[in-house]
C-alpha cells in the first residue's frame, strides 16, 4: 500500500498437536517473502495454503472477526500472549512489528482448564460456564422498566463499561503464571456489581461465580498483573480488587453461604 | 405462486396488537413439550433461544465458534435506534418508521417497519435491565446521538462496542437458561441441512467440527439466525465464518430467498493492500465529518499526496453534492468512489483507493481536537497500514458490510416452509433496499426478544405436529447427503484451495455485482461463476481428513454454498430493471448519475424458489403496498 | 461454621489468608526490628530492652503461639496455592516472557517463601531454642555473628525477606479489596520502602555486629 512496502523472512515454529489427548511438538517452518503489511493471521493463511499444495495439513487456529472484537484469536507469540503489541489481540498484530530473519514461537493458550483441540485451537468452555453460573442479571423479557427509570451515573456507567469490554478470549488465563481466570471473572463480577441492576443478585453471583472458577481447574490469583498487561481490552486489576471486596461482602456478610 | 406475508389488517398502529391476539396461545404446561431448534447466536439467535426458554420451551442452540458470545454482530460499532424521543427532538414511533421506509428506498413492508419501530422503545429497555452499559449523560440518564443522517438523536450507544454489549447482554440471558437446564448450547457445529417432514421443518442435521461427526436433531420448529452473505464478496467487513450455507439448504428445501441482491457497501473502509488480505476493516463513518475526500485530478498521478497541489486535486462529493458534500449517505458516497476509482483516478498501489484528508480540520481545530475525537480510528489505521493519517490522508474505499435480502418470510418471520423461521440479517423483511445506520441491532432484538416468542406459539398452537424421532429416514438421507458432499470434496485433491477459489468469486462479485451493476456485466458473471463452480468441482483442494477438526473442509463446504447463491444474486439483480438503494444498475439513473426507481413496476420483492442444481430458479413476486407513506425520490444535492 | 470453611476455602479465600497472615508478619517484622535497632544503642541499651520484652511474661508467650498459628496458616495455604498454580498449568510454554505485570518480587514468592520458612527456622534455633542460663542473648548474637558464614545467610536471607515483602505488601493490599486510583500508588510507594527499610534495617544488623565485634 505504501512504498515502505517490504517482504521478510522468518522461522515460525508453531505447536502443532493432532488432538486433544496426542502429544504436541513445535514444528520448524520456513516462511519466505511476508509483506510486512500481512496481519498475523493472514501470514498464517499464506503458511496454511503453502502446506496444503505440499500436501501437509495447514495449522489450525481458531479465528473470526479479525478486528479484535470477538475473541476468538489469540496464541501465545514469543511468550507473551496476543504477541507483543499492547492492548489489542493477535489478528490485529501486523507483520511490521518484526524483523526479517526473526524467529517467532507460537504455543496455544496453556491450561488445565483450556485443553488443546487441535494445534493452537483450545477449549475455552470453562469461561462460559462461569458466566452461566452467576455471569447475568436475571430479568425476563417482557416487564422491564423504562430504561431511564434507573439512572446510572455517568462515571459508574464509564466503569462499568471498562469492565464489560471484556471478549472473553482467555488471555488473561494464558498469562497468568498461575493459570487463573481471575480478571475474567472480575470483569463481569465488576461489571453487574457498578450498575444498579446488578445489586439484587450480587452476593449470590460472586459466591456461584467463584466457586465455578475454582471447581474449573483454573489457578489462584497471586497478583502477578500479567493478565492485565496481556488484555487485548486493557481491563485494570483494579476490577480483581473489586471482585475481592464482593466476595468478603457476600461470603462474610450476606446470608448466602 | 404469490407468497402470502400475511400482514394482519386494519390500521398500522394496531396491526400488531391485533395480531398478538389473533395468535394462539400455547397452553403454559404444554410449552416444555414442544422443542426449537435455533441456529446461531447473534442477536437474533440468543435473544431468541434465551426468550423461547424464558417460555418455558425447551431450546436447542447451535453456534459455529466456540461460544455463543463470539457472533459478528459482536462488531457492530455504531449503535441501537429506538424512538423513546428523551431528546424531546421530535422523535416518534411514526418517525422512526418513516425513515427507515424511505432510507430502505421504499423496497420494504410498511408493516413489518412500523412493528419494528414499535418495538424499539422495549428493546433499549430489555436491555437496560440486563445490565448493559450504554452511555449516560451527567444526571445518569441514556445518552444518544444523531447517527447515519438521522435528523434525531435516537441513537443508543456503548463507546463504539455497541453490538458487542448487547450481544453479550443477550448471551448473558442465554447463559442463565443454559444454567437452568431449558437451552441446551451446542457450540461448534455447523449445518448441513435441514430436515423437512410432511412439509413441516422438523429438525436439522450437523456436523460436529471437532470430531467431524453427523448428528440429527429433531423439533417442533426451526429457527434460523444465521447472519448476511456479505462473504459473497470475499473482502468484506463480515468475520471470516459468517456464511450463506444454512440459508442456502433451506433455501434448496423449499424456502423462498428474497432480494439477494440487495447488498450494502459501506464506503469508509481500509482498502484491499494485496491478495494475502482476509477482510476488510471499516472505519467509522463519523470520519466523513471532518475528512474531506479526494482524488489526484489526472488520472494515473502517481505522486504522493503532499506532492500534489491544491488545483490539481478533485474533492469530487463537495464538487458534485454542494449541500451534503462529505456526508451524503452510504450508497451515495460508495457509488462515487468507485467511479472515480473506474475512471483511473483511484489511489494507492491498487488504484481502488480515494483520500480521506484531515489536513484542513487539523489546521483549522489542532491535532488535539482531531485526536480527541477519532484518535482511536487513527491508531487502528495506523496499526493497519503504518501510516500516520496525522501526517499523511487516510486512503478509504468501499466493501461489503450487510446484506438486506435473505430467506423470505412473513409477517410471523416464517419462511416458506412452515415452521421454519428466520430472523435478523438471514431474513430480508425490514431493511428494503438499503439499510440505515444502528437499525440491523434494533432488528435483530426485535425479531429475537419481542417477534418469535409470539409467532412460533402461533404457529406450534395452530398446527398438528405428528411425533418425529431422529430414525426417520429423511435424517438419514440428509446425513447421507452431506457424507457424500464431504467424501466428493475431500477426493477431488486438486490444485486450488477454497480460499483462492473464494478470492476469485470475491472479484467477479465485485467486478460485475458490486457497487453498480449493468445487464452485460451480469450475464457475464452469471458464466464466470459457473465456470469457477466447474473448477471447483474439478480443482478444489481440500487437505486433511473430515475425522477431526479441519477449517479447510468447512470453507469448501461454504464456498460451495457460495458458489450457487453467487449466481442467484446476480439472476436477481438481472431481474431488478431498475436501481434502488443498494442496487444500482446503471441503465437506470437519472441525470445526475443518482438511483432511479420504477415505482410501476420494480415495487415488490423478488422470491426465488430453488429448481434444482443449475436450473434456473422460479421468480415470485410480493408486492410491496405503501399505503401510509408517499413514495418519493431520494435526493442529497 | 461451616460457611467460613466454605468462604476461606476458595481462591479467594486462600488469597485472603495469605494477606491476612503476611499483614500480621510485616506487623511483627516492624515491632521486630524497633527492637532490634537497640543494638546501635550499644550492649546495655539492647540487654534493657530484651529483659523489658520478657518481662511481658505470658503475652509473650501468646504472641509466640499466636505467631506460630499464623506462620502455619500462612505456609500451608502458600504451599497449597503453590501446588494448586503448578497444577493449572500442566505443561509450560516452551517459551515464557514477562508481559509487563511481574515483578522479581511477584515470580519468585513461593521460592522466597520457602527460604524465608528456612530461614526463620535457623534463626530460631540461633537465638531462640538456646541455652540462655549460660550466656546472654547478647553473647550468644555476638557469638554467631562473629562467623562470617552467619553474616552472609543472615544478609541473603534478609534480601530473600525484602524481595518478599516486596511484592507481598501492596498485593495484600490488591487482596483485601484496597485498590483506589488514588492510594495504589501510595501503597505501592510504601511498599517498596517497608522491604527497602527491612532490608537496609535487617541486614545492616549482622554486618554492624560482627564489625563491632
Amino acid at each position: 500500500m505504501t512504498p515502505e512496502t517490504k517482504t521478510i523472512t522468518i522461522t515460525l515454529k508453531v505447536w502443532r498437536q493432532k488432538g486433544p489427548g496426542a502429544k504436541g511438538k513445535l514444528e520448524t517452518i520456513q516462511v519466505k517473502d511476508i509483506s510486512t503489511h500481512m496481519s498475523f493471521l493472514e501470514m498464517l493463511d499464506v503458511v496454511n495454503e503453502d502446506l496444503a499444495k505440499n500436501g501437509k495439513e495447514p495449522i489450525e487456529f481458531d479465528n473470526d472477526c479479525r478486528e479484535g472484537i470477538c475473541g476468538m484469536c489469540g496464541a501465545v507469540v514469543n511468550g507473551i500472549a496476543h504477541g507483543p503489541k499492547k492492548g489489542m489481540t493477535l489478528c490485529q498484530l501486523h507483520m511490521r512489528k518484526f524483523n526479517d530473519g526473526d524467529t517467532i514461537i507460537v504455543e496455544p493458550w496453556r491450561a488445565r482448564a483450556f485443553p488443546v483441540i487441535k494445534d493452537l485451537i483450545v477449549d475455552r468452555s470453562a469461561l462460559d460456564k462461569i458466566i452461566q453460573s452467576g455471569g447475568y442479571v436475571s430479568v425476563n423479557v417482557g416487564g422491564s422498566p423504562d430504561g431511564n427509570a434507573i439512572p446510572v451515573p455517568q462515571e459508574i456507567a464509564e466503569k462499568a463499561m471498562d469492565a464489560a469490554a471484556c471478549i472473553g478470549c482467555g488471555a488473561c488465563v494464558a498469562a497468568c503464571p498461575n493459570a487463573s481466570a481471575m480478571l475474567f471473572i472480575s470483569a463481569k463480577v465488576s461489571q453487574l456489581a457498578l450498575l444498579p441492576q446488578g445489586k439484587p443478585e450480587a452476593a449470590k453471583r460472586v459466591l456461584e461465580m467463584l466457586r465455578k472458577m475454582d471447581e474449573c481447574d483454573f489457578g489462584n490469583c497471586s497478583n502477578e498483573r500479567e493478565c492485565e498487561a496481556v488484555c487485548p481490552k486493557e481491563i485494570s486489576i483494579t476490577h480483581i480488587a473489586r471482585l475481592n471486596r464482593e466476595y468478603f461482602k457476600a461470603g462474610f456478610f450476606s446470608e448466602f453461604k | 405462486m404469490q407468497p402470502d406475508a400475511k400482514i394482519p389488517g386494519g390500521p398500522i398502529q394496531e396491526k400488531w396488537d391485533r395480531h398478538r391476539f389473533e395468535l394462539k396461545l400455547v397452553n403454559p404446561a404444554n410449552k416444555r413439550k414442544f422443542k426449537i431448534i435455533v441456529v446461531g447466536t447473534g442477536l437474533a439467535g440468543s435473544s431468541a433461544s434465551a426468550s423461547l426458554a424464558e417460555l418455558g420451551y425447551f431450546v436447542k442452540t447451535f453456534c459455529i465458534q466456540d461460544s455463543p458470545r463470539r457472533a459478528h454482530s459482536i462488531a457492530a460499532q455504531g449503535g441501537i435506534n429506538a424512538a423513546k424521543n428523551y431528546q424531546n427532538d421530535g422523535d416518534s414511533i411514526w418517525r422512526l418508521f418513516y425513515d427507515t421506509v424511505k432510507g430502505g428506498d421504499f423496497r420494504s413492508r410498511e408493516a413489518n417497519i412500523y412493528r419494528l419501530s414499535q418495538l424499539s422503545e422495549n428493546i433499549i429497555d430489555q436491555c437496560v435491565a440486563q445490565g448493559v452499559p450504554f452511555a449516560r449523560d451527567y444526571g445518569g440518564l441514556l445518552a444518544n446521538r444523531s447517527f447515519g443522517g438521522a435528523q434525531v438523536s435516537r441513537t443508543f450507544y456503548a463507546r463504539g462496542q455497541t453490538g458487542q454489549q448487547l450481544l453479550l447482554g443477550a448471551y448473558s440471558s442465554l447463559s442463565r437458561q443454559i444454567a437452568d437446564g431449558k437451552v441446551q448450547m451446542v457450540p461448534r457445529r455447523e449445518m448441513t441441512d435441514i430436515v423437512v417432514i410432511n412439509g413441516q421443518a422438523r429438525g436439522i442435521v450437523v456436523r460436529n467440527l471437532i470430531t467431524g461427526e453427523h448428528e440429527s436433531h429433531e423439533a417442533d420448529a426451526v429457527v434460523l439466525a444465521t447472519g448476511g452473505y456479505g462473504n459473497v464478496f470475499y473482502l468484506s467487513t463480515n468475520a471470516t465464518s459468517c456464511n450463506v450455507e444454512a440459508c442456502f439448504k433451506a433455501y434448496k428445501k423449499g424456502a423462498f430467498f428474497a432480494n439477494p441482491c440487495y447488498t450494502q457497501i459501506h464506503p469508509t473502509c481500509i482498502p484491499h493492500s494485496g491478495d494475502y488480505q482476509s477482510k476488510l476493516t471499516l472505519m467509522s463513518e463519523s470520519l466523513r465529518n471532518d475528512g474531506r475526500v479526494w482524488v489526484p485530478a489526472h488520472s494515473g498521478d502517481t505522486r504522493r499526496p503532499h506532492d500534489i497541489p491544491e488545483s490539481e486535486r478533485n474533492y469530487y462529493l463537495e464538487n458534485k453534492y454542494p449541500s451534503f458534500g462529505n456526508l451524503v449517505p452510504r450508497d451515495v458516497a460508495s457509488l462515487n468512489a468507485k467511479d472515480q476509482c473506474d475512471a483511473g483516478y483511484g489511489v494507492g498501489p491498487t488504484g481502488y483507493a480515494v483520500y480521506l484528508d484531515f489536513a484542513d480540520a487539523i489546521h483549522r481545530d489542532g491535532k488535539e481536537v482531531i485526536q480527541k475525537k477519532y484518535g482511536n480510528l487513527f491508531d487502528m489505521y495506523e496499526n493497519i497500514t503504518g501510516e500516520d493519517p496525522y501526517k499523511t490522508p487516510m486512503m478509504i474505499y468501499p466493501a461489503s458490510h450487510y446484506t438486506m435480502g435473505g430467506l423470505w418470510v412473513d409477517y410471523n418471520l416464517m419462511s416458506t416452509i412452515p415452521g421454519l423461521f428466520v430472523l435478523g440479517e438471514a431474513n430480508f423483511s425490514d431493511h428494503g433496499a438499503n439499510r440505515l445506520g444502528a437499525s440491523a441491532l434494533m432488528q435483530g432484538l426485535a425479531d429475537g426478544y419481542f417477534i418469535i416468542p409470539y409467532t412460533i406459539g402461533g404457529y406450534l398452537a395452530g398446527n398438528s405436529l405428528p411425533d418425529v424421532n431422529t430414525s426417520h429416514p429423511a435424517f438419514k438421507e440428509a446425513i447421507g447427503e452431506s457424507q457424500n458432499r464431504i467424501e466428493k470434496l475431500l477426493s477431488i485433491r486438486g490444485n486450488r484451495t477454497a480460499d483462492d477459489i473464494h478470492r476469485e468469486l470475491g472479484q467477479i462479485m465485485r467486478h460485475y455485482c458490486g457497487m453498480a451493476r449493468n445487464e452485460n456485466g451480469l450475464n457475464k458473471s452469471i458464466q464466470l461463476i459457473r465456470n469457477l463452480r466447474d473448477e471447483f468441482w474439478q480443482n478444489l483442494l481440500v487437505p486433511g481428513s473430515d475425522k477431526d477438526y479441519n477449517l479447510s473442509l468447512q470453507k469448501a463446504g461454504r464456498v460451495d454454498a457460495f458458489l450457487e447463491f453467487g449466481e442467484l444474486l446476480a439472476i436477481d439483480a438481472l431481474a431488478r430493471k431498475e436501481s434502488c438503494g443498494g442496487h444500482f444498475n446503471e441503465a437506470y439513473q437519472t441525470e445526475e448519475g443518482e438511483a432511479k426507481r420504477d415505482d410501476e413496476n420494480f415495487c415488490h420483492v423478488s422470491a426465488w424458489e430453488y429448481k434444482g442444481y443449475g436450473q434456473k430458479p422460479e421468480f415470485h413476486m410480493e408486492p410491496l403496498v405503501f399505503e401510509n407513506v408517499e413514495l418519493t425520490q431520494r435526493s442529497y444535492k | 461454621m461451616n460457611w467460613l470453611f466454605r468462604t476461606l476455602r476458595t481462591s479467594i479465600g486462600k488469597k485472603l489468608m495469605m494477606a491476612v497472615t503476611g499483614l500480621c508478619f510485616i506487623c511483627f517484622l516492624i515491632v521486630h526490628l524497633i527492637g532490634n535497632l537497640t543494638i546501635y544503642g550499644g550492649k546495655d541499651l539492647f540487654i534493657s530492652y530484651v529483659e523489658h520484652l520478657h518481662a511481658l511474661g505470658p503475652i509473650i508467650t501468646v504472641a509466640e503461639w499466636g505467631l506460630l498459628t499464623l506462620a502455619l496458616i500462612h505456609v500451608a495455604t502458600g504451599l497449597t496455592l503453590f501446588y494448586q498454580n503448578l497444577r493449572a498449568r500442566p505443561l509450560r510454554y516452551k517459551t515464557s516472557k514477562w508481559a509487563g505485570g511481574r515483578s522479581i518480587g511477584s515470580a519468585t514468592m513461593p521460592y522466597t517463601g520457602v527460604l524465608i520458612l528456612g530461614f526463620v527456622i535457623l534463626h530460631l534455633f540461633n537465638f531462640h531454642f538456646v541455652d540462655k542460663e549460660n550466656a546472654s542473648i547478647f553473647q550468644i548474637i555476638t557469638t554467631a555473628f562473629a562467623n562470617p558464614a552467619y553474616v552472609i545467610i543472615y544478609v541473603a536471607a534478609i534480601v530473600v525477606v525484602a524481595i518478599h515483602v516486596s511484592h507481598g505488601f501492596w498485593s495484600l493490599f490488591q487482596t483485601i479489596g484496597a485498590n483506589h486510583p488514588k492510594y495504589m500508588p501510595i501503597v505501592q510507594t510504601l511498599g517498596l520502602l517497608v522491604s527497602l527499610v527491612f532490608g537496609i534495617g535487617f541486614g545492616l544488623i549482622p554486618v554492624y555486629i560482627s564489625i563491632m565485634v
